[in-house]
């Protein structure tokens, strides 16, 4: 059967394989080379070597991003597993209305990153101005906070999905067992649920890092980047010096900036599937 | 185990003509790109097309219209598109690369040139140059005309001569920065017996805050190259930042809201303030003109006045004139759409209905068939100069980057709200001027 | 005890009900504030529900259908998640059926490039992959699918591999026998089953398609389309003002069929997005 399908390559395979040069393979190369050029166009590419990477190493704004960019990631990660895990536990404790709090839970999933941005801007500076604090724009702690408050609305609903689906593959005996071995509800929860559901944490924690690190259109909408790129993450950052700023310079900053990013999301990824297969193997 | 091989040689192949063509597409990227153009004009039935990308988006509808107009009469598709405000650059780079990259767009002078330069078609020889009324309106390449000027406009406070009457004073009454701060201090003092409020609030939205982050900041700058008698620097010192303090918190402290909600005013809350009488002063130019009067506002209640900053020889300062509008044709564009391109710059400039467009909406056209202007306050900037007063010149073109720009408009936003001293804005007036200036040139 | 357990489903499922005003609230405050006037939208009235003065009905609606290009952008975004969306559940099944049930290294080299094309972050590419696109004219939303099939196909293609490889093969074998060809026994036999596969991936790609912003600006020829995720970010800057009233409208219009759609397949939407967490 192998050789059968293996002749039908160009209608299993190609249609993709091309598209994926086109989308991604081809401009990834290319963005690679690049980030070694100085560069208006790709038209006009001039080879300068690593001065794009001792740039974009020294520059104080950069290393900025990457701190906000690292302390978000962290704040909303533990933020929205522990609240997120929290309602599920809550959700599979047979709660009236339970089906309700999961569906509102759940829905900021599916609004788009800039939308959500608009909303919460509004909803954010609008309080902020009641309160007679300074407004989004101007100070960066508030911008960090709203980052996060929206960045947990939005994700806890999904989160907690999985977590719901994690609890409740647990079997019943376990629980019903440890009751009956007069466990209390906290060794329940931290000897039988916690560790039956690792896999889900392991997942949760490391989508929500991902997510974290990657923000882009939330930190868009929602700030800008203001004031003065002090809540700029680093996607927004390589944004900005890309094509904000003139000169045919900054394109090759950003470019060797992007690589720079890329080589930090691939790492993180790395560590994730070495904590995933460690897990396999235990189980 | 042959179809196998044969298999890793095609993605092998694969592979390296990716790689190979991300290291040297010079030469297929551009064919690609003309047949691109190419195919569009001829699918068009035309010979060119033009795509100009519009710098001020409060003249955006009137290029609309013209354009429509451009095309009825002569078949020429004409797109225009605005970039929004603060993004133009980003714009510009990021549509330049496209196939249909703009045929027309502009700099905004000598640094905006520095980038762009590449782009720039040499307008020497076109019908276009020959329309100038003089050649200091070109900005040069070397010898290669890379951009025109299109527009002088002025700039300055426009005021509502009817409150300012109710109030107790005339335009004349004002010559200088004290007399302002004194008008200005009194209003707001019996601003609740009035009704109305000295300033319109001075909005560090995107929309608006390129009035105090670049025209203001225009004059600090314009009377320290005064003093030293030059025209550029790569490093400023802000001998006259003292006066860019004094207006700034005179506008925040006499504005008809609390200088900590200026980070969300728009340039459109400032504009419907001053249209509808709730301040005397509006820190804006000549291009605003069409927009108040069709707001309902009329000449006899319109005038503009110089932005004394308490610099100078305040008795000879006129309005601030100059440009930073340039269009420049893009050099990378087909031979047919760049013929387009400038075929409808020459009409704009001299048939009626461009002229009149632009000399209405925007203010003094320096092209030979210009209609004559009734724009209120290009007529005030001319009776200042007749009477002997000398234009502040625009500055802001020597600016070293937007980014420069950005860094002072923050500070001033953070120091309107409380949340930032002036110690900030000094420090991006005057680090950020010899930081930016290093990394634009280096 | 029973009591006492009573009392702590009562305070969480209070907790749990404040929780819920809180994720309603922010859309609710959307909904109010896009039926008052332009003028009665400031920081200090967003709170309060619209009275006489305030209210003007749909008229921020009309005029954001009407001279905003709502719903041109709408069918836009429509066209390209659903074009996209089909064209890479075809393509990419296609794809992961062949890389799992063939060995060799175009298998191995495709699987190990389509796993390491999900980590990579969109800036990476977002320069060259925009004038790649503008060079194939592939800048309409009626094309862009293509981009799309290329730049998410890894998330696809990883997804379908990991469900395909628990299908026995004896079924596929038993068809090929009975005379099917390839495509045959694809088209008849293993996309039926992996109909669950199918539906999980299409929500995903949805969600991610439909709210995608960065890619579409960039890659669209700006001259003529717009996505919402991109009008709405338009409101912002352009023209000199923002206009809170259609803004508004726009999102509430933008929000609304989603969350109806949301709540009609909610089984699935909530069976997706479990599927692909396993997986990813």
């Amino acid at each position: 059967m192998e050789k059968a399908i293996r002749k039908y390559w160009p209608i299993f395979v190609l249609p993709t394989l091309a598209a994926f040069c086109v989308g991604f393979i081809y401009p990834f190369v290319q963005g690679l080379y690049l980030s070694f050029c100085k560069f208006t166009t790709i038209k006009k590419a001039t080879f300068n070597g690593l001065d794009n990477y001792v740039y974009a190493l020294h520059d104080g704004e950069f290393w900025h991003s990457f701190w906000f960019t690292a302390l978000f990631t962290v704040v909303s990660t533990v933020l929205i597993n522990v609240i997120a895990f929290a309602i599920a536990l809550a959700l599979t404790n047979k709660i009236k209305g339970s089906n309700f709090f999961r569906t509102v839970f759940f829905m900021p999933n599916l609004i788009g990153g800039i939308v959500l941005g608009y909303i919460w801007q509004i909803l954010l500076n609008c309080v902020l101005s009641l309160l007679e604090k300074p407004l989004l724009a101007l100070n960066a702690t508030y911008g960090f906070i709203g980052l996060t408050i929206l960045m947990c609305w939005q994700q806890i609903g999904y989160m907690m999905i999985i977590y719901i689906a994690g609890l409740q593959s647990i079997p019943d005996d376990y629980i019903e067992a440890a009751k009956i071995d007069g466990a209390t509800t906290g060794q329940i929860l931290f000897r039988i649920k916690i560790p039956n559901v690792m896999p889900s944490i392991t997942i949760c924690t490391f989508l929500t890092i991902t997510n974290g690190f990657k923000l882009f259109d939330q930190n868009l909408a929602l700030t800008g980047g203001e004031p003065a790129h002090a809540s700029e993450m680093l996607a927004l950052n390589i944004y900005n010096t890309f094509y904000s700023r003139s000169g045919p310079q900054w394109k090759g900053y950003g470019q060797a900036k992007a690589v720079i990013f890329c080589i930090m999301v691939i790492i993180i990824s790395m560590i994730q599937l070495k904590f995933t297969k460690s897990k396999e193997v235990q189980q | 185990m042959k179809m196998k091989k044969v298999l890793a040689l095609g993605l092998v192949a694969m592979m390296s003509a990716a790689a190979f063509a991300g290291c040297g597409s010079g030469s297929d990227g551009s064919t690609a790109s003309e047949g691109g153009s190419n195919g569009t004009a001829t699918a068009d039935g035309s010979n060119g097309q033009v795509y100009y990308l519009n710098f001020k988006p409060e003249a955006d509808e009137a290029w609309q219209e013209i354009a429509k107009q451009y095309t009825e009469e002569t078949g020429v598709p004409v797109t225009v598109i605005t970039a929004a405000s603060g993004t133009y650059e980003e714009t510009l780079s990021s549509e330049i690369i496209k196939d249909e990259a703009p045929t027309l767009f502009q700099v905004n002078g000598p640094v905006g040139l520095a980038n762009w330069k590449d782009y720039c078609y040499d307008l020497k020889d076109t019908s276009l140059y020959n329309e100038l009324t003089s050649d200091s309106y070109a900005l040069y390449d070397g010898d290669a005309v890379a951009g025109i000027a299109y527009v002088i406009e002025s700039y300055g406070l426009i005021v509502n001569t009817k409150l300012l009457e109710q109030a107790g004073y005339t335009v004349d009454d004002i010559a200088s920065f004290d007399d302002l701060k004194k008008v200005a201090e009194d209003i707001t003092a019996r601003k609740d017996e009035l009704g109305f409020a000295a300033f319109t609030s001075a909005g560090m939205d995107s929309s608006s805050d390129w009035r105090f982050k670049t025209h203001l900041a225009n004059l600090p700058i314009y009377f320290e190259y005064q003093d030293k008698g030059i025209d550029s620097t790569d490093a400023i010192e802000g001998t006259y930042l003292d006066n860019y303090k004094a207006i700034w918190d005179l506008y925040i402290n006499n504005a008809t809201c609390a200088p900590a909600d200026l980070a969300g005013k728009t340039g459109d809350d400032a504009e419907n303030e001053f249209a509808s009488g709730e301040a005397v002063f509006f820190q804006n130019g000549s291009w605003e003109y069409a927009n108040l009067t069709d707001k309902g506002m009329t000449d006899d209640e319109l005038a503009m006045i110089p932005i004394y900053i308490g610099a100078g020889d305040e008795a000879k300062q006129g309005l601030c004139t100059g440009t930073e509008n340039y269009w420049c044709v893009n050099s990378e564009a087909s031979e047919e759409d760049i013929q387009a391109t400038i075929d409808f710059l020459t009409w704009m400039v001299t048939s009626e209905a461009g002229t009149n467009m632009l000399s209405e909406q925007i203010g003094v056209i320096p092209f030979k068939q210009a209609a004559d202007t009734t724009n209120l306050f290009v007529l005030n900037d001319r009776a200042y100069t007749e009477a002997g007063k000398t234009p502040v010149s625009w500055n802001f073109t020597t600016m070293p980057s937007e980014e420069w720009k950005n860094g002072v408009g923050s500070a001033l936003t953070a120091y309107a709200a409380g949340t930032g001293s002036w110690d900030d804005v000094v420090s991006a007036f005057v680090d950020g001027w010899a930081t930016e200036y290093a990394a634009a040139n280096n | 005890m029973k009591a006492k357990e009573n009392i702590a489903r009562i305070i969480v499922f209070i907790i749990l009900c404040l929780l819920a005003i809180f994720w309603i609230y922010p859309v609710f405050m959307i909904l109010i504030n896009s039926l008052k006037g332009d003028t009665f939208i400031s920081t200090s009235t967003v709170f309060q529900l619209p009275n006489a003065e305030s209210f003007i009905g749909l008229e921020n609606y009309t005029n954001a259908l009407a001279s905003k290009g709502f719903a041109a952008a709408f069918g836009y975004s429509l066209v390209i998640t659903l074009s996209a969306d089909v064209l890479i559940l075809v393509c990419t099944s296609m794809c992961a059926w062949y890389i799992t049930r063939v060995h060799g290294i175009l298998s191995n080299v495709c699987y190990a490039l389509f796993v390491f094309s999900m980590v990579v972050p969109f800036q990476m590419l977002m320069f060259t992959l925009s004038s790649t696109a503008d060079r194939l004219d592939l800048d309409t939303p009626f094309n862009i699918c293509i981009i799309y099939l290329g730049f998410g196909a890894g998330l696809a293609v990883f997804m379908f591999t990991g469900f395909m490889k628990s299908i026995p093969l004896e079924i596929e074998e038993a068809a090929m026998i009975d005379g099917c060809n390839p495509i045959q026994t694809f088209f008849q036999i293993v996309l039926p089953i992996l109909k669950p596969t199918l539906i999980s991936v299409a929500i995903l790609e949805t969600m991610w398609l439909w709210n995608d912003y960065l890619l579409p600006y960039l890659v669209l020829d700006r001259k003529k389309y717009m996505t919402i995720p991109i009008l709405i970010q338009y409101f912002r800057g352009s023209y000199g003002h923002v206009e809170m009233g259609p803004m508004m409208a726009c999102i509430m219009m933008t929000v609304l069929p989603i969350i109806i759609l949301y709540i009609c397949l909610q089984k699935y939407i909530i069976k997706g997005v479990i599927a692909g967490a396993v997986k990813g």
